[in-house]
């Protein structure tokens, strides 16, 4: 059902100067991976921390209200250059799983992390104190983890459509 | 040295990254893990760099922030090495002579020697600004060159895959 929509982005403006103009696709998907780097690190800090092996220096609250800006700025960058990358290879995004995988997970991970750091917001008292701070902040910082470098090997794999298609 | 890069490709480890034993899915799989590492590598480096320049972590010690985080960065950056030297084997001649390949260890190259000035330079005075606003012009400069070289980096990186 997508494959008519993403074959008529293909034909818009747009999409043409995306794909003719030769730089477009490299440096957005350079940008691209800066900012999941950025966005990695910071996230990163923010569960080694919850994991008790990392930034000891500063307390879970001091941190989130450190880190979760850059979070959502990096996510934002992120956004917009994948935009950019569907509007320029349209059918490639929407005929693979890896792409819709990537997104489903993105929505999941974004509203944990949106639920977590209001919490350490509105309780910064109870999270700083590690005899009160909630049972899930392991579970969080594990599934967060995994989630984020479970995204970052579905977006490598968007560029590896046949590895869905060659099997079998 | 193009017959010294031919017999790399020929080695197996090479043969087996490249696909061309049955194991298509290895050279996504290893690229996908040197973005894992240099996600690690950039992003822990970019939070000391914007703690250079003031930006953020101003509640932290330079001292303190370098010692938690570089450590992270260093395993993440051999890390980096090891699946960048398996991505390199598996097309050594192609690799080798690439002009993007080239400018992404010059940058490499130049983001160490920026990394040695500032350790032997304003950073052994550390203990008189860690925690003083502005950070010294010196260190300034180290965070701004670092976050310069470290993107250029990646950018050639990427760009790799767009010539080979």
């Amino acid at each position: 059902m997508f494959r008519p929509f993403a074959d008529w982005i293909a034909t818009t403006k747009l999409s043409l100067l995306f794909q003719n103009v030769l730089w477009i696709i490299p440096l957005s998907q350079s940008i691209h991976i800066l900012s999941l780097a950025t966005l990695f690190g910071a996230v990163a800090m923010i569960n080694l921390r919850l994991l008790g092996v990392g930034s000891s220096g500063r307390s879970i609250s001091q941190l989130v209200n450190t880190m979760i800006p850059w979070v959502w700025r990096a996510l934002a960058v992120l956004l917009l250059t994948g935009t950019v990358q569907t509007i320029a290879e349209p059918v490639r995004q929407f005929v693979t799983p890896a792409f819709w995988g990537k997104m489903g997970m993105i929505v999941v991970v974004a509203i944990m992390t949106l639920l977590f750091s209001r919490s350490v917001r509105s309780n910064a008292a109870r999270w700083d104190n590690p005899t009160t701070r909630p049972g899930s902040a392991k579970a969080f910082a594990v599934v967060s983890t995994v989630l984020w470098l479970a995204i970052i090997t579905c977006g490598r794999f968007i560029g590896y459509t046949w590895f869905f298609y060659a099997q079998g | 040295m193009y017959e010294f890069l031919g017999k790399i490709q020929d080695l197996g480890l090479s043969q087996a990254v490249r696909g061309d034993l049955g194991y298509e899915w290895l050279f996504p799989i290893v690229e996908t893990f040197h973005v894992f590492f240099l996600a690690l590598v950039f992003g822990s480096i970019v939070m000391v760099d914007l703690r250079l320049l003031g930006l953020t972590s101003r509640d932290s010690l330079v001292s303190r922030l370098s010692r938690e985080v570089l450590p992270w960065t260093w395993v993440a950056f051999i890390l980096a090495a090891c699946s960048g030297t398996m991505l390199f084997m598996s097309k050594a001649q192609t690799y080798f002579y690439n002009r993007e390949f080239d400018l992404k260890f010059l940058f490499m190259f130049l983001a160490g020697i920026n990394m040695m000035v500032f350790h032997f330079g304003i950073y052994r005075k550390v203990g008189s600004w860690d925690s003083t606003f502005p950070t010294p012009a010196a260190a300034r400069v180290a965070g701004a060159v670092s976050l310069l070289c470290w993107s250029l980096v990646i950018v050639f990186g990427r760009w790799i895959g767009f010539t080979t």
